[in-house]
């Protein structure tokens, strides 16, 4: 089966409902037996809609949809929600499951009303067996840091509003930026390994590689923070911080002013 | 044990002055600041940190000594100064450092080699060469030394526990120093090899010659191509280098990638079906032909069909071959736009190459783009070749690189990948059970 974007409205649009219905579901209260039947039902539902996509579009294109901002975007949305939805269920936080899946909404939603069409080729220095867990590994690191920082927001409201200080929380909050930091390590490491291969040498501090330090150097702050035993709101703002270098990292490199190995497009 | 400690001084930090044991966060700052100053005072009197001069066996030496230190540091860790060397505050403040310098390479454009001209006082300061700047080799050199001591610390009352923070900070010291020192005797070269000819020397810009140790022969230079794309363009718009370089729509150029399998597409207000498909075409009256001839070019044959007004065309689009600026079109649509083929991009190259070494047996091989050969030391990457001609060059270049530290920087990195995977599957992990 191959699919292109022409087709992506009516899988999108399915995928973006149950999504979003599990999320509500989810945090409705009083949660009865059945209704966390139709979560699990829904949220997988929604996911299998955007897996059988991404399979369909690869087909389509002859090759890994991992090289526009677009293809991206398809990738974000489903390891937010997959991220999402195994938090919730092995945290049980339904709240976590309903912004993961407004997050992954967004990101749909932006490719349907912005698919970006472009050829199918494939440079030769893209063509490795490292491209594709390069940059998979990468958007499941940003999907669990996207996590955390969600966590992290409302954690920060629940202080200010006096909430109680949840614990249980912050360290939920930890969980996810270890194991974020420790996909983010790998991604890095991948990369560097690919860079000798295709450029000579694995580190050249090109501008992605330079913000993936930067982005790194800041969950780092964070951890090391935690590790010293703080838990003021200081350790979330930088939580917040190092977030935007991320998102700096991921759709800057076209707007700054060095010119980067890493732009294909 | 660490983590009691840290909290003693949190808890101190209010009532004890400056500079009064434990230290802090406040003596870390300006401990790193002045690190800094020097750093700078030195770059405006002697200029550029040149890692020419760690060259071997200089590098070598000189990691001798920062082992001997952190060994020495070390020795002495149940000192309140080593406690907070290798504490916290100081690892933070050396990554905060780090990453505003970091920032700032990022969002200021940076010089691949010293500047020659007497320069202005941000060039002075190392700012357009951040990693040769002597502050920043001071902060390399100092997270050095404090990661040194923390991790080794840590491996010398070994335990189980403590694996995933042995990983990670064993592996990041080992990756840091080889990459650091390492860079003295790196040596990257590019050399040209026309076809049929051995080569085994490198020139500069003054056309002097370097011999290397190893000779290439270029067999024969390969190159396949995908399927070009088809696109509408403006014939009146002023003449361009590229056919393609007034594509239309104006606001938003459009293009259908030519692929058999998918025949229909839409450029505009135009339905596009793609008839016929020859990638190496040449043009023999009105028509083309398949060919294998060098001068042959992409060729298809389209029909268009205009969404508003229901008028059908067909017709034969090529494109330019050798000569970009020379392309073919029967495909004109009115006066001014006709449907045009842009140049076909590379899909592989590759050089079939004898590889000679100095000492040792000569072998073949493929180079291509992502698959490098090592010889010794060095690896030899394909690089270049006669884009004007594509498959038609008749010489590649090939880049030789020289990293005699490549080995561990690659275990400091298995190293890391361990620590990672332990990180992702334990999350903060046993730090729960801490608090
Ligand atoms: C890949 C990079 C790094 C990772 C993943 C990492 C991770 C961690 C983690 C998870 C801990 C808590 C470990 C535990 O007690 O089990 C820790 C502690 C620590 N890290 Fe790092 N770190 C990294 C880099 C650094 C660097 C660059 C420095 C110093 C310049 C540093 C200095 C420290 C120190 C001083 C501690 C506390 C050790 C102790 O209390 O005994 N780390 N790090």
């Amino acid at each position: 089966m191959s699919l292109s974007w022409n087709e992506f409205p009516c899988i999108a649009l399915p995928a973006m409902l149950c999504w979003l219905s599990a999320g509500l579901l989810a945090c409705r209260r009083p949660r009865s037996a059945r209704s966390v039947y139709v979560v699990d039902a829904l949220t997988i539902t929604g996911i299998a809609l955007s897996a059988v996509f991404i399979a369909a579009f690869w087909n389509a294109l002859s090759r890994p949809p991992l090289r526009t901002m677009g293809e991206t975007r398809l990738w974000y949305a489903l390891f937010m929600i997959l991220a999402g939805y195994i938090t919730y269920r092995r945290w049980n936080y339904p709240w976590l499951l309903l912004l993961s899946a407004i997050v992954a909404t967004v990101f749909t939603a932006i490719n349907v009303l912005k698919p970006e069409i472009h050829s199918v080729a494939l440079m030769p220095a893209l063509q490795s067996f490292l491209f594709i867990p390069h940059v998979i590994i990468y958007i499941i690191a940003y999907a669990f840091f996207g996590v955390a920082t969600l966590a992290a927001g409302v954690l920060f409201f629940r202080r200010r509003s006096g909430n109680g200080n949840d614990n249980g929380l912050l360290t939920f909050v930890d969980d996810l930026v270890h194991v974020g930091f420790g996909f983010l390590a790998l991604g890095l490491l991948l990369g560097a390994v690919w860079a000798k291969e295709a450029w000579g040498h694995y580190w050249s501090w090109d501008p992605k590689e330079t913000l993936a330090f930067i982005t790194g150097a800041a969950y780092l702050v964070y951890i090391h923070l935690r590790h010293q035993g703080r838990k003021d709101n200081f350790v979330l703002w930088t939580l917040l911080v190092a977030f935007l270098l991320l998102l700096l990292c991921w759709f800057g490199t076209a707007l700054l002013p060095r010119s980067s190995l890493h732009l294909y497009s | 044990m660490s983590l009691s400690f840290s909290r003693a001084q949190h808890t101190c930090s209010t009532t004890r002055k400056l500079w009064q044991f434990p230290w802090g966060y406040p003596e870390a700052a300006l401990f790193v600041a002045s690190i800094i100053l020097v750093g700078f005072m030195l770059q405006l009197t002697v200029g550029h940190f040149d890692i020419a001069i760690l060259h071997y066996p200089a590098n070598l030496i000189a990691l001798a000594i920062l082992a001997g230190l952190i060994a020495l540091g070390t020795r002495f860790q149940n000192s309140l100064f080593m406690h907070w060397i290798a504490g916290i505050p100081v690892a933070i403040t050396l990554t905060v450092a780090l990453l505003l310098f970091g920032l700032y390479m990022e969002l200021t454009p940076q010089l691949p080699r010293m500047p020659t001209q007497t320069p202005d006082l941000v060039s002075r300061l190392g700012f357009r060469m951040i990693t040769a700047s002597w502050p920043f080799v001071f902060l390399y050199t100092m997270t050095l030394i404090a990661l040194g001591i923390t991790t080794l610390k840590r491996l010398l009352r070994f335990s189980r526990r403590d694996i995933t923070f042995l990983c990670n900070h064993l592996g990041l010291w080992v990756l840091l120093a080889s990459a650091g020192f390492g860079a003295a005797d790196m040596m990257r070269v590019v050399m040209h090899v026309g076809a049929g000819e051995t080569e085994w020397r490198v020139f500069n810009q003054n056309e002097e010659a370097l011999e290397l140790p190893v000779a290439i022969t270029l067999k024969k230079f390969t190159l396949e191509e995908y399927p070009p794309n088809l696109t509408i363009i403006d014939r009146q718009a002023p003449p361009a280098p590229q056919p393609d370089s007034k594509p239309q729509p104006k606001n938003k150029q459009e293009f259908f990638q030519i692929d058999p399998k998918r025949p229909k597409g839409r450029i505009g207000d135009w339905a596009i079906t793609l008839d016929e498909y020859l990638h190496t075409a040449v043009r023999v009256g009105g028509e083309y032909r398949a060919s294998p001839m060098p001068e042959s070019t992409p060729a298809a044959k389209i029909t268009v069909q205009n969404l508003l007004t229901g008028e059908i065309k067909t017709g034969w689009v090529s494109a330019g071959g050798n000569t970009p600026d020379l392309f073919f079109s029967d495909l004109s649509l009115d006066e001014r736009y006709s449907f045009a083929m842009t140049q076909p991009e590379p899909r592989r190259y590759a050089s079939d190459i004898t590889i000679i070494p100095k000492e040792g047996e000569s072998f073949d091989a493929i180079l291509e783009v992502n698959k490098p050969v090592s010889v010794g030391d060095w690896m030899i990457y394909q690089y270049g070749y006669e884009t004007a001609l594509g498959k038609l060059s008749h010489w590649s270049e090939m880049e030789l690189v020289y990293d005699p530290w490549l080995l561990p920087a690659k275990i400091g990195m298995f190293l890391m990948a361990a620590g990672s995977l332990l990180l992702a599957w334990n999350g903060a992990g046993r730090r729960r059970t801490n608090q």
